[in-house]
């Protein structure tokens, strides 16, 4: 039977050919459309790795007259002990620019045992960062007083890295040789993944450097976390202090919160667009498979007619029908797959390969349903014809 | 009028080759009625659409007019077709989405011809067929015979010089073919036109000037 | 002729509705797609608020420096501007104004987030804000540092609420009290060269803006023309001085900056190896045939269908005298008429959608709207389709061998 059917599609090729590159088409849109999807559910699912709520970042521009190190140090450390003790403030920490969810990014590279990591993102934090995050240390420790002045260069890196580095063993102590020349610097944490890049981004490398002295001079960001009571009165009371206290700086107060809103909007849009315009090219395809299916088995009356004349039962008929279909949608989809499945192969965006795997899977039961769905009703009509009256308008 | 030489036609599919007309040799006098009739599948209707240039001989001349048609390409056959011959089927074949008169101008609309011109011109053949009362209505609305007049309207409309027509009266009782073919009779007589008929109704063949007999694609008579 | 066509295109329409609605559902939600797609790049790149001389204008926005190992792109520095740019001789008008910074100010415990922009006095006569209550900030005000702005209405209603007159009145901004001495229409964010909430004296920035001699910093340049002829002279004097800048250092060996026409600049990346123009087109024009490519087999597999259900009428028209190409073009007319109601229902539907767009407010302050360019681009739009759809089942139609089609019925 299998035999036959694929027979009557054979010969049918050139009517069937269009079809097929239609249903080839929809597979690929919706294999984009769940990749996309899937990797942004996927990122979506793991732990964001700090709590964001009622943590603030203040913008400043360092407009201190000095170039001097320590006492640079010395003015910006008193500031924050000075936010610290404000009533509603519950931790505060320095940063560089690239703070969570910020559009902000410095990248760097590493070379250990010969492997060459690039893209990594590099932070400049004090020792309030993790506190003030709430992010967890997963092994070793934080920056403390001990490593001001240490001659060797100590590191934080996360735990995204350290897999990549050393899989399963630990990372303690091990050293490594950054891209801007310093020779075996050594980690001595690991800190938990943060998605810095908002809820549907992927994780990514990262180390956090300690500031030194010498940075002061270039940072821009203080983080603080408040407590939950903190409202527009005290951040206009905070936005005084740091006003009065850097007399000539442009002073801006955000909101992590508003922040990771604003960047899952640069996923989350795309997406929507994508979505709305693949639906409606869904539908227009599925219509589309419907009408032709629908107007073969008009045209095919005789044919059905005579399948019932030589004993063919109607649910034959309408299987057949229906199986037909099926069988047009599967040559589709194995020339899809094979598209498809370049992806994984040759690795395109740097996407896991059971992202692509799933996409796929989901997709071709996607298409089988729709070619299902669209041949159940033409199927349906077939098994109702009566055999004495198509063969009679032959 | 027409002139065939040695014709032959052969179908070829991959693995068989038919000869639907073996070498056949016909003229055709000007202002004659000729009807060609013979078993189902000897090649009378093959024949008909090569004298329409509707098809190409495997082998063999045709003239028409005293024009041999042999080179002509895709635009000249199609304006030949347009001024010197007209088609009439045994089924029809008119257009169901136009009314009546739309289906009458037909091949005018493939010469120069203004649109009132084409509508005069449409109008009176209507009126030879005996159907000017019907000229808004749609083929569907219509019974066979009626179909068949608008289509005999619509052969005579770009006044060709030749008429030829594949079972007309196939379709229908002998009492509407009779009506069918006492139009054509008339028109041969009074306009002069050349008929060529394809028919199975050995009664419907006496009437006619000429009978021709075909069986295997060859002729016997 | 094109009457009977017509005849016959609305009766194949009437006969198979189902069809007739598959074909006009691709064809019009492609149109709608196109179409505000369209309306939103004209209203990005086309707008001429508030820069209506945009055609004497030339815009420096990007500077880049380039060495063997490293590049460094952004936009120029005030000091960069004035020292090169203000060297030339062929402007009249020489606009500066700095990219917009945020900051907050509290109003009655509410937080206001302000961006702010600073602006010289040329900024005010090379671009025409639309001012609903007010003037413009004055050259004397500029050159005697008075702390005046000019606000937006958006900011107006967001500071002060529903209240009459704001002039005179005070807006506090980083910590200064700023005199407002006029509201202008608020722009949306995509005009990013000129928006802002607030508009302030370039004399008030708290940096001496002079001291730092490097050439990266945030401030963008009008330089305006007397003339349209004027420009392209203007263009080669820009390009002269840049010529002979200094390299600022021996890490580069290049330094780049163009003046450039709006969209031109509009589209910069700051950086040379990649042309934002090359990549805007590029993506638009790929992003259009995706859209169009499937609607458009689905109307040819429509069209195939529906022509073979017409052989009969095929192959009388043949009979007659019709010739391959009258059939095509028969044919072609025919689609073009089923793509032009598709479009015209396509029309109205992107006026729902830009409608549900616009109050959604996805973008503030950014209206689309439909205009003779959208619509022009639309017709296109709509010709393209119907051409690419008919071409080929149409000549699948005319090679139609008469004997069989005349045979199917």
């Amino acid at each position: 039977m299998f035999k036959h059917l694929f027979k009557m599609i054979w010969n049918k090729k050139k009517q069937n050919s269009l079809l097929i590159v239609e249903i080839l088409l929809s597979f690929l849109v919706i294999f984009a459309v769940f990749t996309f999807g899937l990797n942004s559910y996927n990122n979506y699912a793991k732990p964001m790795g700090i709590d964001y709520q009622n943590v603030w970042a203040i913008s400043y521009n360092n407009t201190l007259k000095t170039n001097n190190g320590d006492s640079l140090k010395l003015f910006y450390d008193n500031m924050v002990d000075n936010i610290k003790a404000m009533p509603k403030v519950i931790d505060a920490a320095h940063t560089s620019a690239n703070i969570p969810f910020s559009t902000s990014h410095m990248s760097t590279g590493l070379t250990h045992n010969g492997d060459h990591i690039q893209d990594v993102n590099s932070f400049m934090v004090d020792e309030n960062y993790p506190k003030t995050l709430n992010v967890k240390l997963l092994d070793g420790r934080w920056y403390n007083k001990t490593d001001v002045g240490s001659k060797q260069k100590v590191i934080v890196i996360n735990n995204k890295l350290k897999e990549r580095m050393f899989g399963k063993a630990s990372a303690i102590g091990k050293l490594y040789n950054d891209d801007d020349g310093k020779k075996g610097v050594k980690i001595i944490g690991v800190l938990d993944d943060i998605k810095f890049n908002g809820d549907y981004q992927s994780l990514e490398y990262a180390i956090y450097n300690r500031i030194d002295t010498s940075s002061y001079r270039w940072l821009g960001k203080i983080l603080v976390k408040v407590s939950p009571d903190a409202n527009a009165a005290f951040e206009s009371q905070l936005y005084k202090f740091m006003a009065n206290n850097l007399k000539d700086s442009n002073i801006e107060i955000e909101h992590l919160t508003n922040k990771l809103t604003a960047y899952n909007k640069f996923t989350l849009v795309p997406l929507i667009i994508l979505s709305i315009v693949a639906a409606f090219l869904i539908i227009n395809v599925a219509l589309g498979i419907f009408g032709v299916l629908w107007y073969n088995i008009n045209k095919r009356r005789g044919e059905i007619g005579l399948r019932r004349a030589v004993g063919a039962p109607g649910s034959s008929v309408s299987a057949q029908l229906v199986s037909e279909a099926m069988i047009l949608a599967t040559l589709s989809l194995i020339v899809g797959a094979f598209f498809a499945v370049q992806f994984p192969l040759l690795n395109v965006f740097d996407l896991p390969a059971s992202v692509y795997l799933l996409a796929m899977l989901l997709a071709v039961i996607f298409i089988y349903l729709l070619v299902l769905v669209c041949s159940l009703y033409p199927g349906k009509q077939a098994s109702a014809i009566l055999p004495a009256v198509a063969l009679h308008e032959e | 009028m027409i002139k065939l030489q040695n014709i032959q036609k052969v179908y070829r599919t991959d693995t068989i080759e038919t000869l639907a007309l073996n070498g056949i040799n016909l003229d055709v006098a000007k202002g004659e009625f000729l009807s060609i009739m013979g078993p189902s599948g000897c090649g009378k209707s093959t024949l008909l659409n090569i004298m329409g240039l509707l098809d190409e001989p495997s082998k063999g001349n045709i003239s028409i007019a005293e024009q041999p048609t042999g080179k002509f390409n895709d635009k000249q056959l199609a304006k030949f077709r347009n001024q010197k011959l007209g088609f009439i089927f045994q089924s029809y074949h008119l257009i169901g989405d136009l009314q009546v008169i739309d289906n009458v101008e037909l091949p005018l609309l493939y010469r120069d011809t203004t649109a009132k011109e084409r509508r005069r011109l449409a109008t009176e053949a209507l009126e030879k067929v005996g159907l000017s009362n019907r000229i808004k209505h749609f083929p569907k609305q219509l019974s066979g015979g009626q179909r068949q007049r608008v289509a005999i309207a619509r052969a005579i409309v770009g006044n060709p010089e030749i008429i030829l027509a594949d079972e007309p009266t196939g379709n229908l009782d002998s009492a509407m073919g009779n009506e069918i073919m006492e139009i054509l009779l008339q028109l041969n007589r009074v306009d002069g036109t050349t008929i060529v008929m394809v028919t199975h109704d050995e009664n419907m063949a006496q009437k006619t000037h000429r009978l021709v007999r075909l069986f295997d694609g060859s002729q016997v008579q | 002729m094109l009457k009977n066509y017509f005849k016959i295109a609305i009766a194949v329409l009437k006969r198979r509705k189902f069809f007739t609605f598959l074909s006009l559902f691709g064809i019009s939600f492609t149109i709608i797609i196109l179409m505000v797609m369209t309306a939103f790049i004209d209203k990005v790149v086309n707008d001429t608020y508030p820069d209506k001389k945009r055609d004497r204008s030339l815009y420096i926005n990007k500077m880049e420096l380039r060495g063997k190992e490293s590049m460094n792109g952004g936009a120029p520095s005030y000091y960069f501007l004035k020292h090169y740019v203000g060297s030339m001789k062929t402007p009249v008008k020489f606009a500066i104004s700095s990219g917009f910074n945020s900051t907050n100010t509290y109003v009655n415990n509410r937080k206001i987030v302000i961006n702010y922009k600073y602006t010289n006095a040329d900024y005010w006569e090379v671009l025409d804000y639309k001012f609903s209550e007010g003037k413009p900030l004055t050259k004397q005000q500029i050159d005697n540092a008075e702390k005046v702005a000019v606000i937006t209405e958006d900011m107006k209603k967001e500071y002060f609420g529903d209240s009459g007159t704001v002039l005179g009145k005070y807006i506090e901004a980083d910590n200064v009290k700023y005199r407002i001495c006029g509201v202008v229409k608020t722009l949306p964010i995509t005009s990013y060269l000129f928006y802002a909430d607030v508009y302030l004296p370039i004399t008030v920035t708290k940096t001496n803006l002079m001291s730092d001699k490097g050439y990266m910093g945030n401030f963008t340049a009008i330089v305006l023309a007397a003339n349209t002829g004027d420009v392209p002279k203007m263009k080669k004097e820009f390009d002269g001085i840049m010529a002979k800048v200094p390299i600022p250092g021996k890490e580069w060996d290049h330094v780049y900056s163009h003046a450039d026409s709006y969209i031109q600049g509009y589209l910069r990346t700051g950086n040379e190896t990649n042309s934002g123009m090359l990549y805007a087109i590029t993506a638009v024009t790929l992003f259009a045939l995706f859209v169009m490519l499937l609607p458009t087999l689905n109307l040819v597999n429509v069209n195939i269908t529906r022509i073979m259900e017409r052989s009969s009428e095929i192959g009388v028209r043949k009979a007659f005298g019709a010739s391959s190409f009258t059939l095509v073009y028969q044919f072609i007319v025919e689609n073009l008429i089923l793509t032009f109601l598709g479009g015209l229902i396509g029309i109205v539907l992107s006026l729902v959608a830009m409608y549900v767009i616009n109050s959604a407010n996805l973008i503030a302050n950014l209206n689309l709207e439909l205009n003779f360019t959208v619509l022009f681009y639309t017709v296109i739009t709509c010709i393209v389709f119907g051409l690419l759809s008919g071409v080929y089942p149409a000549w699948r139609m005319s090679k139609l061998n008469v004997v069989t089609a005349l045979k199917a019925q």
